[in-house]
């Protein structure tokens, strides 16, 4: 008992398999600025692909933050705010978007649950309901990590959905964005970037790609990853391919550790 | 949105990719405001301090007490032996990291309580993160507060690199709260004088490192270090809280002396 969790070797005796919470479940991210910004014409055919995903599968749906995230961190940013403030205003913007998402859900069963006893009581809404919703936003807020280059909080709505799926054991997680996956360079200003359908988060870490559709954290989480082994980018302008990622099809890019 | 309202970073934000290193290059500047200058955040530690009970913690209680209205304190509490004892039989349960954390948020609740019925007479409140808002309110109306001292992550927190311990825990809650709020200092109350070259509780020969760099200290590759790693990671790209103090609470008066700026113990600085 007196040992110090300090110690290299203590902490590397305690690695041993881990038990899944939640084994049946799917994490589904949806995006913020790429989806739900998008209005109707996005929207509603998400909505659509995920109500059909729901008659057979287990969802917890993630939502970020999107424009308004963007908008308050330049705001604050500019009034001299640090980092951990900046996660804990950028809370508000992605909670918004889950009950938009959830109002639009809910003749499924589907609504959005308060992030405050979201965690506690999801194997028991996965028991009771077809899916839930939560703002993806990791509860870091003021515990925000100090990013590397800036003021922008590292842990966002990817990354929440991320850890969420891999603490509680979850089948798998697919991030919907406005692209087909990831590409080598912005493939909305470069026509010729190459799409890459596979990598792996040691390749993705050598090429230090200008800019990725996800949380750039989720490279270094996927390092240390013990359940949760990948992930999936696909593009929600083709909702049928939500449905197809979730029973296992490649249809976007796939991230692996 | 209006564009005419935007800064030239927010249009780039609302445009622009948050993963790009360019843009989140611009997003470092201006530097933030330091919220809580005047205020000191002092972690207590679980195992090394509160866990020895009444002959270690009942001298820092009082010398907490005399340091009111001389120096603002955020004080936040460590776990120690008992989340010791719940990760032990979490993880031959097989339990995630995640859940982990909430075990050893609970005993750190626990310690916090404590503290916190030792000062009500002064009334010093414990605050839990839902209640940080109010924390500049009772800093100035009572010179203290108590929290506890893990992030408040649960089941989002990170795994380590090896092994399922929580790489984050109450030292490096405390020092993310010093380095939020830019105080002017982050002290660590333990039972030793600071960082040795080894555990001097088990090796004879340690010898005490009065001051010392990250990079130093990554150099000399020690097996155990006197704070979380973490903290160390974080102080790397820290903006205000570029050093700290660790101090030996079981010496009286070294706390008033170290809440004075003086060195009294281990200083271990990002640069």
């Amino acid at each position: 008992m007196r040992e110090s969790l300090l110690d290299k070797d203590l902490q590397r005796s305690t690695e041993s398999p881990v038990y899944r919470m939640l084994p049946a479940a799917y994490v589904v991210k949806i995006g913020g600025r790429s989806i739900l910004d998008a209005g109707r014409d996005v929207v509603y055919p998400v909505v659509e692909a995920l109500a059909d995903c729901l008659k057979t599968k287990k969802l917890i749906i993630g939502t970020g933050g999107g424009v308004r995230s963007r908008h308050v961190f330049s705001i604050g940013i500019d009034l001299g705010l640090p980092v951990g403030v900046l996660a804990q205003l950028a809370m508000a913007d992605s909670l918004g978007n889950a009950h938009i998402l959830g109002t639009l859900l809910s003749p499924y069963g589907v609504v959005a649950i308060p992030p405050e006893i979201f965690g506690h009581l999801l194997p028991l809404f996965i028991q009771s309901v077809p899916g839930v919703i939560f703002n993806g936003v990791p509860p870091y807020s003021l515990w925000e990590h100090p990013p590397a280059i800036g003021r922008i909080p590292p842990h966002r709505t990817d990354a929440g959905s991320f850890l969420l799926a891999e603490c509680f054991g979850c089948r798998s997680l697919v991030l919907v964005k406005d692209v087909d996956g990831l590409y080598d360079r912005d493939p909305r200003t470069n026509a010729d970037a190459q799409f890459i359908k596979e990598i792996s988060s040691a390749e993705l870490k050598e090429r230090r790609l200008e800019t990725l559709p996800f949380d750039r954290v989720l490279i270094d989480l996927l390092e240390h990853t013990r359940l949760l082994r990948s992930f999936q980018i696909v593009n929600g302008l083709h909702p049928e391919r939500i449905k197809a990622a979730l029973e296992g099809e490649h249809v976007g890019t796939i991230v692996h550790a | 949105m209006q564009d005419e309202l935007l800064t030239e970073l927010g249009k780039s934000l609302l445009s622009g990719s948050l993963d790009d290193e360019r843009l989140m290059e611009r997003t470092g500047a201006p530097l933030p405001v330091q919220i809580l200058p005047e205020a000191n955040v002092i972690k207590i530690g679980g195992q090394s301090f509160i866990d020895r009970g009444r002959a270690a913690v009942f001298p820092l209680i009082e010398e907490i007490a005399e340091n009111l209205g001389r120096h603002k304190m955020i004080i936040g509490t460590g776990a120690g032996t008992r989340a010791r004892h719940a990760y032990s039989v979490g993880i031959d349960l097989g339990l995630p990291t995640g859940v982990l954390s909430v075990l050893g948020t609970f005993v750190s609740m626990q310690n916090a309580r404590m503290l916190n019925y030792l000062l009500a007479k002064y009334g010093i409140p414990f605050i839990e993160p839902a209640q940080f808002a109010q924390l500049p309110h009772y800093l100035a109306e009572r010179g203290a507060v108590i929290f506890f001292g893990m992030p408040p992550y649960t089941f989002w927190h990170q795994n380590p690199t090896m092994g399922r311990i929580p790489p984050h825990r109450t030292d490096t809650g405390s020092y993310l709260v010093s380095e939020v709020f830019g105080t002017k200092a982050m002290i660590y109350v333990k039972d030793e004088r600071g960082l040795y070259t080894a555990d001097p509780k088990k090796e004879k020969g340690a010898r005490f490192i009065p001051k010392i760099t990250i990079s130093e200290l990554e150099e000399l590759d020690l097996k155990d270090v006197v704070v979380e790693r973490s903290v160390l990671e974080m102080m790397k790209h820290a903006v205000h809280r570029r050093s700290i103090q660790v101090i030996n609470g079981l010496e009286r008066g070294l706390l008033t002396r170290a809440l004075e700026g003086e060195h009294v113990g281990t200083i271990i600085t990002a640069d």
